[in-house]
């Protein structure tokens, strides 16, 4: 019964979990408007974009512990090269 | 016995001349901007941090080309001469001198030297591009392509470039950028202390005043 309950649970929250933030590898577009409406449909709040060592860094603000996160985007392929937390 | 006559005669600048007193509230403007108020890595940061470098570069030259008094050899640095004032501050009315008092050259030469540490750590964060240029980037940043701002070369040349070097720079950058701002607070309570010992306004000879020198 335990063991039944644990997993409805772990069900239940599993979407919440899918949104908590972008996964590298995960393509969110190649200019401002449609990085931002992807990340946030990922669980981020995007504060704004800067350019750093070839790739555009997105200053995410992760909606579900408020935890400021730098996204690292590939300009050219659009997608997430990696994740940082914020300074 | 030379030497005596000129610390006899050694009278405070009455008034700075144009160009010390332009670098001075030039640089102090770029400090606390760029310190306090504006993003760092914006086209605004990096605009005012080029700003910050042409007054340090046009002061420096000053410093071995200008009026006798904004010359580096009028202030040299010397923490044993900076020491000996700050005593004869608390122990009495410390004795005048032609240029910056010898605590005063040295934050100075520490205010020139964390500035420059800014300014070359910035200068190798934005690898060196114009602030133009960045305008530029952030306006595509927010508005444009971004395949446009990838670098040439495919990801293998382009490597790691930036990403370990990049993070002790940016270290750097922002505690040589705090260092700066504690220095400046600690000149201005200087200032304030010496104007109270002196009983004579330090600040008004770095903003208006009259080229004569009192006596003369």
């Amino acid at each position: 019964m335990k063991n039944v309950f644990a997993i409805a649970l772990a069900l239940t929250l599993s979407p919440l979990a899918a949104l908590a933030l972008p996964n590298v590898g995960d393509v969110v577009g190649t200019n401002a408007k449609d990085a931002t409406a992807a990340l946030e449909k990922l669980g981020c709040t995007i504060s704004g974009f800067e350019n750093e060592d070839g790739k555009v860094e997105a200053k995410c603000t992760d909606a579900s512990t408020g935890k400021l996160v730098e996204v690292r985007i590939d300009p050219k392929t659009g997608a997430v090269a990696s994740l940082k937390s914020g300074d | 016995m030379a030497r005596a006559a000129a610390v006899a005669q050694a009278t405070p600048p009455t008034l700075w001349d144009p160009l010390v007193r332009i670098s001075h509230w030039g640089i102090a403007f770029v400090v606390i901007a760029n310190g306090v108020f504006t993003n760092g890595g914006s086209a605004t940061h990096v605009w005012i941090g080029w700003v910050g470098m042409a007054l340090l570069l046009m002061r420096l030259v000053w410093g071995v080309i200008g009026r006798r008094e904004a010359r580096f050899s009028a202030f040299p640095p010397n923490p044993v001469a900076a020491v000996r004032h700050l005593a004869d501050l608390l122990t009495g009315r410390p004795r005048d001198y032609a240029s910056h008092n010898p605590a005063g050259a040295m934050m100075v030469y520490a205010l020139w030297a964390s500035l420059a540490l800014v300014i070359g750590t910035g200068l190798v964060m934005t690898g060196g591009i114009s602030p133009m240029k960045l305008s530029e980037q952030e306006a595509t940043l927010n508005e444009g392509d971004w395949s446009t701002l990838a670098p040439a070369g495919t990801e293998a040349e382009n490597g790691e470039q930036g990403e370990g070097g990049g993070s002790w720079v940016k270290e750097v950058h922002s505690v040589a950028a705090n260092l700066m701002l504690v220095l400046a607070v600690l000149h201005v309570a200087g200032v304030v202390v010496e104007s109270r010992a002196m009983r004579r306004n330090l600040v008004a000879p770095m903003i208006a005043g009259s080229r004569n020198r009192p006596g003369s």
